[in-house]
Formats: C-alpha cells, structure tokens, sequence
C-alpha cells in the first residue's frame, strides 16, 4: 500500500504491484503490449517507458519499463515525459518494420491492440524503404487461424498457452527477429482453451476462424452481455451478432468466475443458434403453420387434454422458462418435471442439496487458491473453466488428486489418479474418508481393491494437511452414494474445505429448485399408464436421452399430442406433433444459475431476420388461448424465492435463497453387483465440446474424438482384444459395431464410449453391456 | 419634386441599362440535356468497384468504407474465397441517401471504391436508388490505374505465396535454428 504521482495525480498502488498494473488500476493509459492481468510482466515489448524522477536531485531521471518496476512509495513517474515519448515511438517504429500491411483483410482491425499503440505512439510514416521479413502460416485447426506476419514477439500466446493454460502444442522457434510462434507441425491445437489465443495476441496473429467465415468489424456488431449457455459454471460472455444472425463469442470480464478467458465450447458453441437445420417455422404434424395456427392447435389439444397435459422442463432453459412452464402446469393440474432420466436428477438434487448444505461451492477465483483438491470425474469435459482454475491451483503447487472411469484431460497434471470402474467409485470414496478421519467407521463399505490402498492415503495426507482443500464432483457420472460420500468427506476436513459440482446444464441449479422430488419416474409412469395425454416439452430431448431413449420412444407412443419448444432439431423436436421454435438465448433475456447458486442475467442481444419468440412468451400466448391468467415471469419468480430481485445482465450476479433440497438416497447406478464375466461397465468418454447445445457447432464438431470403444490395454490383452479391432456393442437399444482404441485413461474392466454412442446402445454412464469379438 | 428624385432616377436608368446589356451579353448555360458541360475529372458523382491489373475485384471487404460514410449508406458482407482473397459477398450503396462526400473513395485503402463524373440518376423510385454490387462493380481500374493491394499485402493468395510480394523477403524456415 501506498502512494505514488504520475504526471501530478497522485496514485494508491498495493504491496508488489508495478508501476504499470497501479497505473491501470487508476485509470492512467500507459502503452502497453506484453503486460497481461493474468500472465504477468515480462518486458518484451519494450513499449511501457515512463520517465522516473530520481530521489537525488542532483541525477537526471531515467525511463524505466513500467511493467518491470515496482511501484514505490513517493515515486515521481512521468508518462508523457519526452524521453519516454521517444522510446516509445521508436520501439513502434521497430515493431512496424517487418508488419505485412495487411489491415484491411485482417480481422483483428478495429479491435487491434498494435493499431491502437501505433496511432497513440508511433511514427505517422514508415521510414524503413528496406524489405521485409516474412513467415508462413500453419494450418491450426477449424477454430484459430494463424497470419505470423502480424506478430510482435510480445510473447502473450506461449504465455498464455504454455504457462497458463498448460497447454503442450504451441511455442516460440527459432531466434533473434525470426521468432516464430506456432506449432510443431500443421495441425489442430489440442488445448480446450486454444480459442483464448484469439483475444490474448494484441495482434492479427490468432483470429477467430469461425467468425472469419461471416466476417464482420466490431463496430458493426451488436452485443449485450450475456451469460454462456453451455455449462453450469456460467462464465460471462459478450457475444456479437450483425444482420439478424450470431457472429462471434468473447469472453466478459467477471472478477470472481472465469475473468480474462473462457473456453472453446463457450466460444465456439453459439454456432448452434445459427445451425442449418435449425428450426425456424412453427410445424403442426408435417405442416408448415404460422405462429398464431401453432398455438391454436397446441391450445385445442391442451383444452382436449385438460388435466391430462404434463410439462418437461428442461436444464438448459433459463429460470423464467422453466417456472412459467411450472405455473401454467400447476393451473392446468398437470404434472412438471425437468430431467428426462432420473438418476440424473436424484443426483443433481444431492448435488445441489449437498451445496447448499455445505454453505455454498467456491468461485473459480476460490478454487484457484487451492492447495489441494480432489476431483471426481472428467471436469474438463463438463465444466472447462473449473478446470482451467484447478491448473492454476497446480501451477500454485496445489496437489491435485483425480479419481476417474474414462479419460480426462486434467489427469495429467494430478500427483495421484486413481482410474477405477464407475461402481467402485463410492467405495474409493469411503475408503479415502475412513483414511481421512483416520477411524475406520463404517465397515459396511466394501474394502477397495487393494492396490489402490497406497494412493488412497497419499490423497488423504494431502487433503487433511491442506489450508484450502477443495472437492469437486462431475454430478452427471455420479450417483447420490457417491455424491454422499464427497459430502462426508467435505465435513471430515473441516469448514476449510470447499465442496462443489460441476452439474449438467447452465441452468440446472435454477432447474432443480422448481423441479418436485422423483418427478421424472412418475411422469414416465403417468405417460406409460396413460394418465398423461399432452406433453409439453421445452428445451428438452427425452427421446435421445442415453440411457432412457428408448423407454421415452416408447411412451410417446402413449401420447395423442407432443408439443416442442425448442431451438435447435433434437429427435424430440424432429418428432413433436406441434413444433413451436424458439428464440435462442442470445436472442432473448433471461436468467441462469450456476453451479455456486449464483442468479446471473443475460441481456437480448440481436432480433433475428424471422423474429421468434421465446419460451415465456409462447407460453404467456399459449396460457392466452387457454383463457388462463397467467402472472408474469418476474412475479412467479418472486413468488417461488422470497426476496427475488431478477439479477441485472451485466452485473456479479445474485446468490439466489431457495429452501434446502433433501437428498434422496438409496438410488444407485445400476446393479449393486460388480460386473460379472463377459459384462463390462460403460464410462462416458466425454470431451470438452459435447454438451446437448455444442454439438450443433459444426466447426467445434470438427474436433470431436472419432468414435471407439475406448479400452485400458491391458483389460484388452487379458480378453483378447486387439488395437484398431472392430467390436460389436450389444445394449438396450441397439448394437453398434466400434474399433477398439487401447487407452492407459480408462479403468480396467471398462468401456469408455462417447455420448453419442451411448445414446445408440441406450445405455448409461456406469451401466453394463455386452462386448462381441468380430472374426 | 423631391430632392431625392434625380439618385433615383439615375438608379433607376443604371439597372435597366445593366439588363440591357445582358440581353446581348454570352450565354453562361447550356441547354441541358441536349448539350452536356464537361466535368472535371475529380467530380464526386455515381460510385463504382473496380478491378485491379489482373481484372481481380479490387475491393476486400475490408467495412472502412462503410465505416466512414457520414449517412451509413454503404453496407456490405464480407466473405472468402479458397484461395484465401477476401471480397464482399454483397454490396449495396443506397443513392438516395449518398451525399457524395468521396469520403469512402479516400477511406478506401485498396483504391477500388472510386467516385466517377456522373451524377445522371434519377429514378421513379427509392428501391431503384439502390445499387447492388452488379451494378456498381465495373470492368476497369478506374482512375488510378496499376496498384494492386495484394502485391504489397502479407498475405498470400494463390499466384503469391508469402514472401513473394512487393519489398518482401523469402519466408523463414521456422525448422531450423541456423542463421
Ligand atoms: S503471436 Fe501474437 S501473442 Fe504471440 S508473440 Fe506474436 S503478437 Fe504476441
Ligand atoms: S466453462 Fe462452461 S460456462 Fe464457461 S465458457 Fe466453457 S462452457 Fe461456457
Ligand atoms: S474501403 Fe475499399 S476495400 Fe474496403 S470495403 Fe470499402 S471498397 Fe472494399
Ligand atoms: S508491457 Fe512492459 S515491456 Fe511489454
């Protein structure tokens, strides 16, 4: 703490900060390149001179580099000092030497950092008549293109790739003016952070290659901040939008989330909104319809129905989706449910009841801090940024410990991972908790195999001799013995330890507040009896649930009317008998809450050229033709939650206070049993651009691991099983002949399959199936 | 009489003999259309795309123009081709609100937007004002013959690999460390 004059304003700065990060702080524009928030200082650049006044009046003052000078009490500084002029307007001189001349056809224009500093600094005119440098450009894969020319050596992009994101794939080659940042070789970057590149390089270096296909300049497109649909950590974002339809994704600052970055699903997911198969005309049957014919129609069956209509919520919908949908239901005495299988949702139930009793899961600032954590499951896959936040942990030298079924990207970086079939999980689990209070309790857990013992009470040691322990679980691959057993152990470290759940959906918090307790069974049961005559379905795909797919196909053969609201072409909407497309949620406003409980809104960014409208007013229009007076989103929300206050798009977001979930125990997933001979236990293979939205992200799809039965090899040897080999899946749905891939991340007596393939088989993440030799 | 009558009168007698005179003095105007004035070069009239030397499209969708426009009347979309040149994909002037500024023609940093001396557009209607990129691309350089951007430009194209523009030198081989 203390304080310092630059050019005659004087200047608080904290303890370690440098003369630049103060300056910025205060709102004092210093010229800067390599400087990053979050990477540091590392005076490459050589752009942030500032004259320093020297404490002996009798010595002239020297210009130092900004970023590499701790601020100091009483220090004199000058920004606009003559010196420091000069040096900066010779090092843009310098920089712009070798640049190619290329603005005009180069996407970071209007938005480009070296732009801004040569204008701000520079020389108006190039004096260097001499030629020029150049390099050739990688291919890098569908998301990051790559123009090297443009670069300025402020090495950001290893910085960030390397040291920060932790990434293998990129670096710096070659020497003195030639430095090259690429890769190795051609090829797709690997890191799930890579789009980050993007908005890093202050340069045209790394641009976004999907937006480069619609190309717009920043000052054409639309924004409003937004909250990223497509997991529960709910980073901000700022996505852009030009003539009617979405262009691009940019991560918005929020201090305590995801702050300077965001990963690929985010950026590159919102390509479904613009998908070609979207649908954009409401459909009765095989008929095109308007609006106005849709809603009638839905009303008539409705009206026939009367009390026999249920609703289906849906994860991914925002909260004034989903308690219209609870609201409409409750006038019309129809069931509501939000989760199409019910061991997700008596998972995320314990998962949510399980946060809220254990006062409220970290931020990912907080999980930065950790010293030790214990990971359940493939975060990266389910919730990116918590992932990115724990490598920043392991960068800290926090000791991670990872227990898994499948592969994991996070793996790599854990001190202990134990890859064990997803019915021995729990039994790790209360094995680690026995270890970890040290008094064996409860005996009834069965003893792990015991050559996990060892690692086992590496963790333990680990988690109990941490200040800031963190436990995070993966809800969807969880079962609630297992969602239990973290909790336990959460409460044997003490309130320092910190318990969180990367849970299915942006919106799956919200969603499980409305959702009523095993509400996906009975509707099942009703539809299968019956009882239910009309389904209205928003923002939900039963009918290509995983593991219940089939049971759902075959129930909607009990229903007369299936109405859909949905905005992209799910085999629920592909099958409705009243479609009724929707806005996607850049095109609307509304509010998720993430995996913390925290209520965030999102503002509506553009109108599409065919304006749709969204879930809450087709429902208010269709409450309408009902003759139904139905109260407004903001009142049924403050209705369900005393003190509601609809958080405003651009602010921290609010906690939102709802009533304990209980836990319902005593589900488990799948058979008690272990697998018994010729039956192996399904694991999901999850990646990080598969979530029920990105997988309509063609470009993202491109990336997307090709389908295999992921086995470990020595599983293989021991059944004989071949690398490369075509097997045949037998499972509830279907048989789906795959090639094996050995995998030294998969769990033995294991198969990790994707979810697509899953949805094939119908079978679910911890599940059992049968495996075929081909000859 | 008034005293001031004689000023007057000799006011009088002045404007007609100015009238007079000009009833046999040169004519200024032309009968237009019949007769056409030529106009200076530089006159800022109907705005045309042109080509460059290869008889490319010269414009890449670069959205400065657009940006400059005083009355937002230039709208384009940006897209590719294969080989990596960017043009627009549509570009459309609306006349009937251009005031001719010529302020895209200077914005333009690859010469191809281009104001010409031909200001003869009346149309019966506002939706024939507006010009599609058919319609307002040509087949010429226009004024400023020769320049072609993605010569200079780093770039490459097909028919210019990097490193083979204008002042440049041949591309690092990024593969090895020797000088
Ligand atoms: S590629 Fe971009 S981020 Fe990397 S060193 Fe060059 S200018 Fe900096
Ligand atoms: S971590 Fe989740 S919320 Fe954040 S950008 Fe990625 S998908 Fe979106
Ligand atoms: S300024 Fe020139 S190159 Fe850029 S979009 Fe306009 S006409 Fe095309
Ligand atoms: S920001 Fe200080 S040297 Fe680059």
């Amino acid at each position: 703490m203390g304080t310092m004059r630059i050019d005659g304003h004087d200047i608080p700065f904290q303890e370690n900060d440098n003369i630049l990060k103060a300056a910025l702080a205060a709102n004092i524009e210093i010229p800067y390149f390599c400087y990053h928030a979050a990477l540091g200082s590392l005076g490459a650049c050589r752009l942030c001179a500032v004259e320093v006044a020297s404490v002996d009046p009798t010595q002239s003052p020297r210009v130092v580099m900004s970023c590499l000078e701790f601020a100091r009490d009483g220090l004199n500084v000058s920004v606009s000092a003559a010196a420091a002029r000069q040096v900066r307007q010779r090092v843009i001189e310098f920089l712009m030497i070798n640049h190619p001349h290329d603005c005009p056809v180069c996407d970071e224009g209007g938005e480009c950092h070296l732009q801004e500093m040569t204008v701000a600094c520079g020389p108006p005119y190039r004096r260097y008549r001499g030629r020029k440098r150049t390099f050739t450009n990688q291919y890098l894969g569908p998301l990051v293109h790559h123009e090297m020319n443009r670069c300025i050596t402020c090495y950001r992009c290893t910085r960030f790739y390397q040291d920060y994101a932790l990434g293998d794939d990129l670096g710096s080659m070659r020497l003195r003016n030639e430095v090259y940042f690429g890769r190795f070789q051609d090829g797709p970057l690997t890191s799930p952070f890579a789009g980050n590149l993007v908005e890093i390089c202050p340069t045209g270096v790394f641009t976004d290659a999907v937006f480069r296909q619609h190309f717009a300049r920043v000052w054409d497109l639309e924004t409003a901040p937004s909250i990223c649909p497509h997991c529960s950590v709910g980073c901000n974002t700022l996505p852009g939008a030009r003539d009617g339809t979405l262009r691009r994704m940019r991560n918005r600052f929020h201090p305590e989330l995801n702050r300077w970055f965001i990963c690929d699903r985010g950026r590159y997911g919102h390509q479904y909104s613009e998908h070609i198969d979207r649908p954009l005309t409401p459909r009765v049957r095989d008929e095109k319809v308007s609006y106005r014919e849709a809603l009638a129609a839905a009303a008539e069956q409705i009206k026939a129905a009367r009390d026999k209509t249920s609703g289906l919520g849906s994860t991914r919908e925002d909260l004034e989706s989903n308690a219209m949908l609870q609201t409409l239901l409750n006038k019309l005495s129809g069931r509501f449910a939000t989760f199409s299988d019910p061991q997700i949702e008596t998972a995320t139930v314990a998962a949510v009841a399980a946060l809220q009793s254990s006062g409220g899961a970290p931020s990912l600032a907080e999980i930065e801090q950790a010293d030790a954590a214990l990971v359940v499951g493939d975060l990266t896959a389910h919730a990116p940024m918590m992932d990115l936040a724990l490598r920043q942990a392991y960068r800290a030298g926090a000791k991670l410990a990872i227990l898994h079924s499948g592969p994991s990207l996070l793996a790599r970086f854990a001190a202990t991972t134990l890859t064990v079939p997803p019915q021995e999980i729990s039994a790790h689990l209360l094995r680690l908790h026995e270890q970890a209070t040290a008094a064996p309790t409860a005996p009834t857990a069965p003893a792990p195999s015991n050559k996990h013992e060892k690692e086992l009470a590496d963790i333990a040691v680990y988690l109990t001799a941490a200040q800031r322990p963190v436990l995070i679980g993966v809800s969807e691959t969880m079962a609630v013995p297992e969602i239990a057993a973290m909790v336990q152990l959460a409460t044997a470290l003490g309130s320092r330890a910190k318990l969180a759940y990367a849970l299915p959906g942006a919106n799956t918090y919200g969603t499980i507040l409305l959702t009523p307790t095993t509400s996906t069974t009975a509707m099942l049961e009703a539809i299968e009896s019956g009882q239910i005559q009309t389904l209205i379905v928003i923002g939900n795909d039963p009918l290509g649930d995983a593991r219940l797919g089939t049971r759902w196909r075959a129930a909607r053969r009990h229903l007369s009317t299936l109405i859909v609201l949905d905005c992209v072409a799910t085999a629920t909407a592909e099958a409705a008998d009243i479609l009724l497309p929707v806005a996607a949620w850049a095109e609307r406003g509304g509010t998720f809450v993430n995996y913390e409980g925290r209520a965030q809104g999102f503002a509506p960014v553009f109108q599409r050229t065919e304006p749709l409208p969204n879930t809450v007013e087709v429902l208010a229009d269709l409450a309408h033709c009902l003759e139904l007076a139905l109260p407004d989103a903001a009142a049924v929300l403050s209705n369900l939650f005393p003190g509601y206050q609809a958080p405003l798009p651009g602010t921290l977001g609010s906690a939102l206070s709802a009533p304990p979930l209980t836990m319902q125990t005593g589900t488990t997933i799948g058979p008690a049993s272990s697998a018994h001979p010729g039956h192996w236990q399904v694991a999901l293979a999850s990646w990080y651009g598969d979530d029920p939205l990105a997988s309509y992200a063609p470009a993202l799809m491109e990336l997307a691991p090709a389908a295999a039965a992921l086995i470990h090899p020595t599983a293989a040897f021991k059944e004989g099983i071949e690398d490369k080999k075509q097997v045949r899946l037998r499972g509830p749905a279907g048989t789906v002949v795959l090639p094996v891939q050995l995998n030294n991340d998969v769990a033995a007596g294991t198969i990790a399959l994707s979810r697509v393939t899953l949805t094939q088989l119908g079978v679910g993440h911890g599940d059992l199936l049968e495996l075929e030799h081909i000859s | 009489m008034n005293k001031q009558t004689p000023t007057l009168l000799v006011r009088l007698w002045h404007s007609l003999w100015t009238t007079l005179r000009h009833a046999w003095a040169k004519r200024e105007t032309v009968s237009y259309p019949e007769i056409k004035r030529p106009l200076p070069g530089r006159w800022r009239g109907r705005i045309v795309l042109t080509r460059d030397p290869d008889g490319e499209e010269r414009c890449v969708a670069c959205y400065l123009c657009s940006a400059v426009c005083p009355v937002d009347c230039i709208h384009l979309q940006a897209t590719q081709r294969d080989d990596g040149r960017r043009y627009p994909e549509t570009f459309r002037i609306d006349f009937s609100r251009c005031i001719f500024c010529g302020f895209c023609e200077e914005a333009c940093p690859t010469l191809a937007i281009q104001l010409t001396p031909d200001f003869e557009m009346c149309e019966r209607s506002h939706d024939e004002l507006v010009y599609e990129k058919e319609q307002l691309l040509i087949e010429g350089q226009g004024k400023h013959p020769g320049y072609n951007f993605y010569r200079h430009a780093g770039v490459a194209i097909s028919g210019k690999a990097i490193g083979e523009g204008i002042g440049d030198t041949p591309p690092v081989d990024h593969d090895t460390n020797l000088p």
